[in-house]
C-alpha cells in the first residue's frame, strides 16, 4: 500500500437549506491513501451520498476543505472545478448514465477529447485498451444504449479510467447489477486498485461489496463513525 | 471557436432527432423564403410603380417659377409692432415668361455627372379644333429623340413614327383619346389655336396611348421647332426642361447640385409627386413589418424546439458536465445545434424563396401595361435574409443553451 494521500478531507460541515435548515453532514475529517478501495456506507439519509458529491468537486456548496492529489479544490469556481474533474476524476454512476447516441468507444473517449492532451488516435487506442481491459472490446462500435446493463456499467468504468484519474468515485455503481455483474464490476476494481494502484471511493448499500474492499467509512446521522 | 468535442455532441443530438429538426429547419425555411419572397414582391412593387410614373414624369423639372411674393414691400422696410400697413391690391408680376435660352441651360446641367438624359420642352395650353368639335388639351413641342430617351415615348405608338416629328415641322401626334374626341385619323389634319388667337393646320402622322388616360385625353406632340413659331418665341425658347438621372432615389440631392448652376426653379419628383414617395416608404415598412414578424416565428418555433431539445438531453448534460464540461462548453454544443439548423434552414430557404417569387411572378396579372405580379430579384435581400435568419437562430438558440449551462449535474444524477 502506497503512503502518498489522494484525497484528504477536514472538518467538512453541510447543511440543506430546504424544505428547513438540515445539519447533513457533522464536522467530517478524514484521509485516503493513494491505491486505497474504500467503501462508504451507511443507511438511506445518512449523508453519504451527499459526501461524495461534495468530494467529486460537482457541489461545493459546503465548509471546511477537501485537498485532491494535493491540490485544494474548496473555493475554485465551476469552470475551473469542471477542468478538475475532467483531469482527476472519474466517476461510475448507479445507472450509468452514458451518452445514448454515442457508440461505448465514442463514450469512453469523450472525456479524453475533451482534455485534449493527447491525440485522436492515441485516445482511440487508450479507449480501445480500456474496453479489453474490462473485457468487452467487441462491443465498441455499438451503440451505448444498445448494450446490456452490466455492458454498460463497465464502458462507464472504462471512460472513468480514460484520463488515468487520481480519484474514481462510484455512486453505487453496483446497485443496479445482478450478483454476476456486480462480483465482476468489484473484481474490476479490486484488480484496478491492486494492479494500477488506482484509488477507489464507491458509495454502497450492499455490505458484502462492502466488506470486501480495504477500508470501510460508516456514516451515522451525518458524523463519521 | 467550436471545439471538435462539442460538434461531434451537437451533431449526435441532430442526427438522432431527425423529425424535430426537419420542422426546426422547415421554420427557418419557411421564414427566410418568405422574407425573400415579401422584400422582392414589395420591391418589384415599387419598381413597377416608379416606372409607370416615370413613363410620363421626369426625374428632375426645371421650369421658370413664379418670383417670390415681395408685394408688400412696406411690411419688410417699416413693419413692426403697432404699425399697420396696407396696400390695395398687390400683385406678382412675372416679368420674364419661360426660359428663353434653354441650350445654355441644358448645357450648365449636362455637367452635372450623374444626368443621363435632358429633354426640352415647349408647353402651351391650346385648343384643338376639327370643324366644329373643340377641345382643349397641352400641346408639347418636343425634341423627338431626346424625349424618347427621357420617357421611351415611342413604344407607346399606336400607328405612326415617332420620329418622323423631327422631320415633318407641320406634323403632329395626338393622344388616343384626343383623337378619339374629335373623330381624328391617322393622315388627318387638325386646327390648333393658342390662347393668342394663332390657328394652325397640323397633320396627324401619329397617334400615342400611353397607360395614363389623362394624357392620352389630353396631349400632343409637335416638334420644338413648330410649338416656338405657333406661340411666336425665338429659337432657343423653352417652357420646361426634363432632365433624367442615374438614381432616382438621389433626386433632391443631385436637383440641389442643378439648382446651384441654373436659374430657374429645379423641382425634383419627389418634391412634386410625395405621395409617389410615400407610397413606395409605406411599402418598405409593411414589408419590413411582415418579414420581421416571419423571422420572429421562426425564432420561437426554434426556440421551442431548442428548449425540448435541452429537457430531453438532460441528463447528457449532466453527465457531460459531471465528466469536466464547462458552462461554456454546453453553451457551444447547443448553439452549435441551432446554428446548424439556421444555416440550413438559411439556405434551403434562399432557394425556396427564389423559387417562390419565380412562381409568383409568373402569375399573369394584365392591369395597365402590366403583364405579370411584379417581383425583384436583389442579392440584398438574400443576403440579409439569411443574416436576419442566422441572428435569429443565434438568439433564439442562446437562451435554451444558456439555461442548460446552468443545470446543476448533482440534483440530475441523484435523481
Amino acid at each position: 500500500m502506497n503512503t502518498e494521500i489522494a484525497l484528504s478531507v477536514k472538518s467538512i460541515n453541510k447543511y440543506f437549506h430546504e424544505p428547513s435548515t438540515f445539519h447533513v453532514l457533522k464536522d467530517i475529517s478524514f484521509e485516503v491513501m493513494k491505491g486505497e478501495f474504500t467503501s462508504l456506507i451507511g443507511k438511506s439519509g445518512s449523508g453519504k451520498s451527499t459526501l461524495l458529491y461534495l468530494l467529486s468537486t460537482m457541489d461545493n456548496d459546503y465548509e471546511g476543505e477537501i485537498t485532491i492529489n494535493g491540490e485544494l479544490v474548496t473555493g475554485k469556481t465551476q469552470n475551473k472545478l469542471a477542468a478538475f474533474r475532467n483531469a482527476h476524476i472519474g466517476f461510475v454512476f448507479q445507472f450509468h448514465y452514458l451518452l445514448p447516441e454515442f457508440t461505448a468507444l465514442d463514450n469512453v473517449m469523450l472525456p479524453a477529447l475533451k482534455l485534449g492532451r493527447k491525440s485522436r488516435e492515441e485516445i482511440r487506442h487508450d479507449a480501445m485498451t480500456n474496453l479489453k481491459l474490462l473485457g468487452i472490446e467487441e462491443q465498441a462500435p455499438k451503440q451505448a444504449n444498445k448494450l446490456s446493463g452490466g455492458q454498460q456499467q463497465r464502458v462507464a468504468i472504462a471512460r472513468a479510467l480514460i484520463n488515468e484519474p487520481a480519484i474514481i468515485m462510484g455512486d453505487e455503481p453496483t446497485g443496479n447489477l445482478d450478483t454476476k455483474n456486480t462480483d465482476i464490476v468489484f473484481d474490476i476494481f479490486r484488480q484496478l486498485a491492486a494492479e494500477r494502484g488506482q484509488t477507489i471511493i464507491t458509495v454502497t448499500h450492499d455490505p458484502e461489496f462492502a466488506n470486501k474492499s480495504d477500508r470501510v467509512l460508516e456514516l451515522s446521522d451525518g458524523e463519521l463513525l | 471557436m467550436v471545439r471538435q468535442t462539442n460538434l461531434q455532441v451537437a451533431l449526435a443530438h441532430l442526427t438522432t432527432r431527425v423529425k424535430q429538426v426537419l420542422v426546426a429547419i422547415l421554420s427557418v425555411t419557411f421564414g427566410i423564403s418568405m422574407y425573400i419572397f415579401i422584400n422582392g414582391f414589395m420591391t418589384g412593387v415599387n419598381d413597377l410603380q416608379a416606372d409607370l410614373a416615370f413613363s410620363t414624369l421626369a426625374h428632375i423639372h426645371v421650369y421658370n417659377d413664379l418670383p417670390e411674393d415681395r408685394s408688400n414691400l412696406l411690411e419688410q422696410g417699416a413693419g413692426g409692432s403697432g404699425k399697420l400697413v396696407n396696400i390695395r391690391n398687390p400683385r406678382v408680376i412675372q416679368y420674364t415668361e419661360g426660359i428663353k435660352n434653354a441650350e445654355t441651360v441644358v448645357q450648365a446641367i449636362s455637367q452635372v455627372p450623374e444626368v443621363t438624359g435632358i429633354s426640352i420642352q415647349v408647353n402651351s395650353s391650346v385648343f384643338f379644333r376639327n370643324g366644329a368639335t373643340k377641345f382643349n388639351g397641352m400641346l408639347a413641342g418636343v425634341d423627338a429623340a431626346r424625349e424618347d430617351e427621357l420617357f421611351a415615348i415611342s413604344e407607346s405608338m399606336v400607328v405612326g413614327s415617332w420620329q418622323a416629328l423631327d422631320q415633318r415641322g407641320d406634323g403632329i401626334i395626338l393622344g388616343s383619346g384626343l383623337a378619339r374626341k374629335l373623330s381624328l385619323k391617322y393622315n388627318d389634319i387638325v386646327m390648333v389655336s393658342t390662347a393668342d388667337g394663332v390657328d394652325r393646320n397640323f397633320k396627324i402622322i401619329g397617334i400615342i396611348e400611353t397607360t395614363l388616360v389623362s394624357i392620352d385625353d389630353s396631349r400632343a406632340y409637335v416638334s420644338n421647332k413648330a410649338a416656338r413659331t405657333l406661340i411666336s418665341k425665338n429659337l432657343s425658347y423653352a417652357t420646361d426642361i426634363q432632365v433624367n438621372i442615374k438614381d432616382y432615389d438621389a433626386a433632391n440631392e443631385v436637383a440641389r447640385k442643378i439648382d446651384r448652376l441654373v436659374d430657374f426653379k429645379v423641382e425634383s419628383w419627389i418634391e412634386a409627386n410625395g405621395q409617389l414617395q410615400a407610397g413606395n416608404e409605406l411599402r418598405n415598412y409593411l414589408a419590413l413589418a411582415v418579414s420581421f414578424t416571419i423571422l420572429l416565428v421562426a425564432g420561437f418555433g426554434i426556440y421551442n424546439i431548442m428548449n425540448m431539445t435541452v429537457n430531453e438531453k438532460i441528463k447528457d448534460i449532466a453527465i457531460l458536465k459531471a465528466m469536466g464540461f464547462e458552462g461554456g462548453d454546453i453553451v457551444q454544443i447547443f448553439l452549435t445545434q441551432s446554428l446548424i439548423i439556421g444555416l440550413i434552414g438559411g439556405v434551403v430557404g434562399m432557394v425556396f424563396g427564389g423559387i417562390v417569387s419565380y412562381a409568383i411572378n409568373s402569375i399573369p396579372f394584365e392591369i395597365a401595361s402590366i403583364s405579370h405580379l411584379p417581383m425583384a430579384y436583389r442579392t440584398s435581400d438574400y443576403l440579409s435574409a439569411i443574416g436576419f435568419g442566422l441572428l435569429t437562430t443565434f438568439v433564439a438558440g442562446f437562451l435554451p443553451a444558456k439555461n442548460a449551462s446552468k443545470v446543476d449535474p448533482v440534483t440530475i444524477i441523484r435523481g
